[in-house]
């Protein structure tokens, strides 16, 4: 199954490398949108099919942590999957963002396979031999 | 205690650079090799919570360019690459200062990071870094880079 997948990162090069890992880990992709802060992302989740939204934590505009809290607040969108992928994971803040329905957490710097892994994991792939 | 923060945030800026780029680097005597008349680009980032503070990196301008490279998995010279240096750099110090707190705070300290600001480093500024303890020098395969971290 092909998936619509959200990527939302202030930084066009963060961006740039996810859209790359994600193919090089042959994570099968149907439509991949970008936003650059949570504002955007929410106009594109009220607009288009999205299957699962990679997002980062700091950004201008609208942060990740609001960004996580609006879409739970909003009935059409919150069950669509949202992974976080940031340099600022500390213990108590990828908790707290847990708590707020997060599905899993990519620290940066991160590999393809890391990637593939989340993503066949939230989005409930199973590995064929 | 300084030695043991110099030495983390050491290792982990290190360790960092090379998942993130490629790049191999080591601990190096700033003032013995900085020309600071050279140009140089200057990317800042403030991070407040638990601990607070700014994390400062200064570059050789011709190494933006190729770090940049590294990071999107492009050649230098291809234009991608120079069009988006800056907010490479941005990006790599996003990375670096998340994991160096994480380093001298541990991993149960509670911060945020500021947005990168980004320019050219005059050579008042980077006469003053070479002076200043709370500014470390590396050498990044034959590029001198400078690290500051300052907390309140």
């Amino acid at each position: 199954m092909a998936f619509n997948i959200l990527l939302v990162d202030d930084s066009v090069t963060v961006r740039s490398v996810i859209s790359k890992a994600l193919h090089l880990a042959g994570v099968d992709i149907n439509l991949l949108y970008q936003a650059a802060n949570g504002l955007e992302a929410l106009e594109i989740l009220e607009a288009e099919w999205i299957d699962i939204v990679l997002c980062d934590i700091s950004m201008p505009v609208m942060d990740g942590e609001t960004l996580v809290r609006k879409m739970g607040e909003n009935g059409m969108i919150n069950s669509i999957p949202v992974v976080i992928v940031s340099s600022a994971g500390s213990e108590p803040r990828i908790q707290r963002l847990r708590d707020m329905g997060v599905r899993d957490y990519i620290q940066k710097p991160f590999t393809p396979e890391r990637i593939r892994e989340v993503v066949d994991s939230v989005m409930g792939v199973t590995k064929h031999a | 205690m300084r030695d043991q923060i110099v030495e983390s945030v050491s290792a982990t800026f290190l360790q960092v650079v090379e998942q993130l780029t490629y790049m191999f680097g080591e601990p190096a005597d700033k003032g013995d090799i900085l020309d600071v008349d050279g140009d140089y680009i200057l990317a800042q980032m403030g991070f407040t919570g638990d601990v607070n503070g700014t994390l400062s990196i200064a570059v050789p301008s011709d190494c933006v360019a190729e770090i940049a490279a590294n990071i999107l998995g492009l050649e230098p010279e291809e234009m991608e690459a120079s069009s988006m240096a800056p907010d490479s750099l941005g990006e790599m110090l996003n990375v670096i200062c998340g994991h160096v707190i994480m380093a001298i705070a541990g991993k149960g300290a509670d911060f945020g990071l500021g947005s990168p600001v980004i320019g050219p480093a005059t050579p008042a500024f980077l006469a003053q870094a070479v002076e200043d303890s709370d500014w470390l020098g590396f050498l990044l395969e034959e590029n001198l880079v400078l690290l500051g971290l300052v907390t309140e």
